[in-house]
């Protein structure tokens, strides 16, 4: 029986078992219920006597199965009233507007509704991050309690870094490989002389360059091709080819220190 | 006022601590402000090896050379060219600096480690000097390989000589 199926027929197992209950839980049946039940008997231990943890037991199902999905939710509850999120990714409560804590499993594309891959072409990052800001920012909590402070602190700060690791594209392919597993070495050294020549080429160029219309000539052939090795960086991410995708993220990183340098002279 | 001012640039905390603030180490600061042998060889020319190395995550790139005396084996001179941090620059800088007058063979034995404590360059620069230990060993085996083609045609030719002779 998948998890899915057992949550429907829990629902009318659950009102069927209320008669073993206090009263004013039985009044009706929201989730809160769900949640108030099945937090007596926590997952951490069992409880001996319990006539609805032997009337589970006797139906077949692990604990571990029932409790699992009663778990996430009362960690998904806001910490505040308690409601349950009507939509990922959790950062704020809909019914009391409070900051939830950070939960490090949200990626960042969750965070900005969008879908796990390299082309964000079209998507509207900057627009969704300022609606974040517009709800999670710091200073609309500076006479809130302590730990909201903290919450829209951290809250806030993740969703900077989100947007920042998200909108450059050099950024966005190292950050998708590690989310598939794939680190970029720090300390790595290489010797690949045909890119390290034209690079120090290219350096040396901008180094000696006197006019902004040498340097704007250089920046727009950088700025080519780091295009082209970002679309290379794209199919070859798409194909799982994690080693070339991994070469163009190298050129990428070239191209884009040149771009800053040339920034810097101009 | 004034004393908010003073207690910034003395860099102490509200309890009067005093914390140090985060700098480059004064041999940095030295290898930045005054590069010694900064500039570049022939690479055509056979005497000289040529080093290229790059930390393709920080898009740095390195070039050390090494100008040799054929007949000792010794590093007569030496130059090097790099795009980085200052980090890295002082590493190439020293690095030219201690293999100048040494055999090939010594200097392979250079370490990243010396480099870095002379520098006390921090853990996470630590990688700036293993690009220098790298150079120094690519600009040395550079030399050897021109010097291993340059000997085979040498004797190429010599028995071409004495073929037709």
């Amino acid at each position: 029986m998948s998890k899915k199926n057992l949550c429907t027929p829990l629902s009318s197992l659950l009102r069927r078992c209320l008669t073993s209950i206090p009263q004013h839980f039985t009044s009706h049946s929201s989730p809160h219920i769900k949640l108030s039940i099945l937090h007596r008997v926590s997952p951490h231990h069992r409880p001996p006597h319990d006539p609805n943890f032997d009337f589970y037991c006797s139906l077949g199902f692990s604990w571990k199965n029932l409790c699992s999905k009663s778990a996430e939710e009362i960690q998904l509850g806001c910490w505040n009233c308690h409601a349950l999120p009507h939509s990922a990714p959790f950062l704020v409560c809909d019914s009391c507007r409070c900051i939830q804590p950070v939960d490090g499993s949200t990626d960042y594309f969750q965070i900005f509704g969008v879908e796990r891959k390299y082309d964000q072409e079209g998507e509207n990052l900057e627009g969704k991050y300022k609606e974040w800001q517009k709800k999670l920012h710091p200073d609309l909590v500076h006479s809130k309690s302590k730990k909201e402070r903290d919450f829209a602190a951290e809250q806030s700060a993740r969703v900077i870094d989100a947007y920042r690791t998200l909108s450059k594209p050099l950024s966005r392919g190292i950050y998708l490989l590690k989310l598939n597993g794939v680190e970029i070495d720090e300390e790595q050294t290489i010797s690949d002389p045909e890119l390290l020549a034209e690079i120090m080429e290219i350096r040396e160029t901008v180094e000696e360059a006197t006019d902004s219309e040498a340097l704007n000539l250089i920046l727009s052939q950088m700025q080519e091709k780091l295009q082209n090795w970002s679309n290379t960086f794209g199919h070859a991410f798409q194909n799982r080819n994690f080693e070339e995708a991994k070469l163009a993220i190298r050129r990428m990183t070239y191209y884009s220190r040149v771009i800053d340098e040339v920034g810097k002279k101009l | 006022m004034l004393r908010v001012g003073t207690k910034r640039v003395l860099g102490t905390t509200s309890l009067g601590v005093r914390v140090p603030a985060r700098l480059y180490h004064e041999r940095v600061v030295d290898h930045y402000d005054n590069p010694r042998n900064v500039g570049s060889f022939d690479k055509n020319d056979p005497s000289v090896g040529t080093g290229l190395v790059g930390a393709p995550a920080c898009g740095d790139v390195m070039k050390l050379q090494i100008k040799v005396d054929d007949k000792t084996g010794k590093i007569v001179d030496a130059r090097f060219k790099t795009f980085g941090c200052g980090s890295a620059i002082a590493s190439s800088s020293v690095a030219t600096e201690w293999v100048k007058g040494k055999q090939m063979e010594e200097v392979l034995s250079i370490k990243n480690t010396e480099i870095a404590k002379h520098l006390s360059l921090p853990p996470v620069k630590l990688h700036c000097s293993m690009l220098a230990e790298d150079a120094i060993k690519a600009a040395v085996k550079d030399y050897e390989a021109k010097r291993a083609k340059a000997t085979a045609s040498g004797e190429a030719a010599t028995e071409e000589k004495l073929a037709t002779a």
